[in-house]
């Protein structure tokens, strides 16, 4: 199954690590990804608070790039971000005069039906449950992991189109199909503060906070991730939380496509797993998985 | 002008109606139910909750709505939008303010997210891609806060965490965008 790939900026730097395992998982369950070719900058973050028309129009060329890729009509985008900056293009552009004006702007037509799919929704509706099962070789012998979806990954319902969006459980059917444990936790929706980790460190400081505290209280051993903003907020800001609330805060965040690959049986070094700003190695060891 | 309480207050009919008309959500079905304040994050850090800058806005007190630190604070996370049970998009409608303060060039406390705008959107339009060493380091310098987040900095790119040099692929494309889209404006 052939799948067009839309990694965006965040997977090609910081969040290398989710690009690495996504193209792993994927690899070993079969799909066959398809970089969208001369993606560019969906927006993110400031073109819906400084450009309405462009915070539409940048979405709208990817899906026109995309398309172009091997005329494929899915696209794969595992940035929460991302994916919801396309699926609000999308919504948006049932507007036709919006439309007209998108269309002049990206200098293409809009290819209307196409499926844009976070990675998650990939595993959960193209791979499926059972197929993840048959391929488990190693067992994450009942790790306690919180499953964080953050905001964007099923807000808001409109968009996304998640019937789930307060309590959302396709992570932890995931998590539980790899032989590990998801417990039950308040926080699996709230928000680590985004991008503000940039102009309002003290915000996102706080907000991360929170949601470790929560996952830790709730039992939690690692936490199970599926944006990189997410990940770089709630991995690189533990050091700078535990400094400024007096906190031991030490847990391991993974994306659910590392533990994914990890219980197929992936190397952890092929993962990108020891790029993690908090280590994970000696916890890796504890368990034999590495 | 209107005096309420001990306030002098700028009620302003045609705000409210360039918000409404902008955004294209009608806030005044809004009746103050308090749910997006409740479930908002960044409610803690904001002069005035989600549901009174809703307030705000019916009544046309433009500078409470517009030069207050409420709409720079929204994370946007979706949480108002989600749960609101009149199905006004607030962040949307946050979002629409944000624009027009910008577009004005209206003096209010931004939080440096005019700057971080300016400069992504900057790097989108030249580069076609976000480089994150580019922005963090322009935002930064221009905060004055030049070695902020610097060993976190480090420690990403000795990990391979962070691309040194910015990858500029067909800048064209995009700078076509944004000049055909300012036409379109105009």
């Amino acid at each position: 199954m052939k799948i067009a790939y839309y990694p965006g900026c965040s997977l090609h730097s910081s969040g290398i690590e989710y690009d690495i395992s996504t193209k792993q998982v994927c690899n070993a369950m079969g799909i066959e990804l398809v970089e969208v070719e001369d993606w560019i900058c969906c927006g993110a973050s400031p073109a819906h608070q400084c450009d309405d028309l462009m915070s539409v129009a940048l979405p709208a060329k990817n899906l026109a790039l995309a398309v172009r890729t091997n005329s494929l009509k899915q696209v794969c985008a595992p940035c929460a971000s991302c994916y919801s900056r396309l699926k609000f293009a999308q919504e948006r552009m049932k507007d036709g005069n919006l439309r007209k004006n998108v269309e002049e702007v990206i200098g293409s037509k809009y290819p209307q039906n196409v499926e844009v799919l976070h990675m998650l929704d990939v595993i959960i509706e193209k791979i499926g449950i059972d197929a993840v099962k048959e391929k488990v070789v190693r067992d994450l012998r009942d790790l306690r992991v919180a499953c964080y979806y953050g905001c964007l990954m099923t807000r808001p319902p409109k968009v996304t189109g998640k019937q789930h969006f307060e309590n959302p459980t396709d992570m932890e059917s995931l998590i539980e199909a790899l032989g590990a444990n998801p417990i039950d936790w308040n926080m699996k929706t709230f928000c680590c503060g985004a991008s503000f980790a940039l102009t309002q460190t003290d915000v996102a400081l706080e907000l991360t906070k929170k949601i470790l505290t929560d996952a830790v209280s709730a039992g939690a051993q690692v936490i199970s991730v599926g944006c990189p903003l997410c990940h770089a907020n709630l991995d690189g800001r533990q050091k700078q939380i535990n400094e400024k609330f007096n906190t031991n805060f030490d847990i391991p965040i993974f994306y659910f496509t590392e533990l994914m690959g990890l219980a197929l049986g992936i190397r952890a070094k092929d993962l990108g797993i020891f790029r993690h700003i908090t280590e994970v190695e000696d916890f890796l060891k504890e368990r034999a998985l590495v | 002008m209107k005096i309420v309480g001990q306030k002098d207050v700028k009620l302003d009919k045609a705000f409210m109606e360039e918000i409404a008309k902008r955004s294209g959500e009608n806030v005044f079905l809004c009746y103050q139910c308090k749910k997006c304040a409740s479930g908002c994050p960044s409610r803690m850090f904001m002069d005035s909750t989600p549901t009174e800058l809703m307030r705000y806005i019916q009544l046309g007190m433009v500078d409470e709505a517009m030069k207050t630190n409420t709409i720079w604070y929204c994370i946007s996370c979706q949480t108002c939008s989600t749960r609101c049970p009149q199905d006004i998009d607030i962040a949307h409608v946050v979002d629409t303010i944000r624009i027009i303060v910008q577009e004005k060039k209206i003096k209010a406390d931004t939080k440096n997210e005019r700057l971080f705008n300016r400069f992504w959107m900057g790097m989108l339009k030249y580069m076609t891609r976000m480089y994150e060493v580019g922005l963090t380091g322009m935002l930064n310098l221009f905060t004055g806060r030049p070695f902020k987040d610097l060993p976190l900095g480090i420690k990403m790119i000795r990990k391979g965490k962070l691309k040194l040099l910015p990858s500029i692929r067909k800048p064209f494309v995009t700078m076509k965008m944004f000049s055909r889209a300012r036409r379109l404006k105009k």
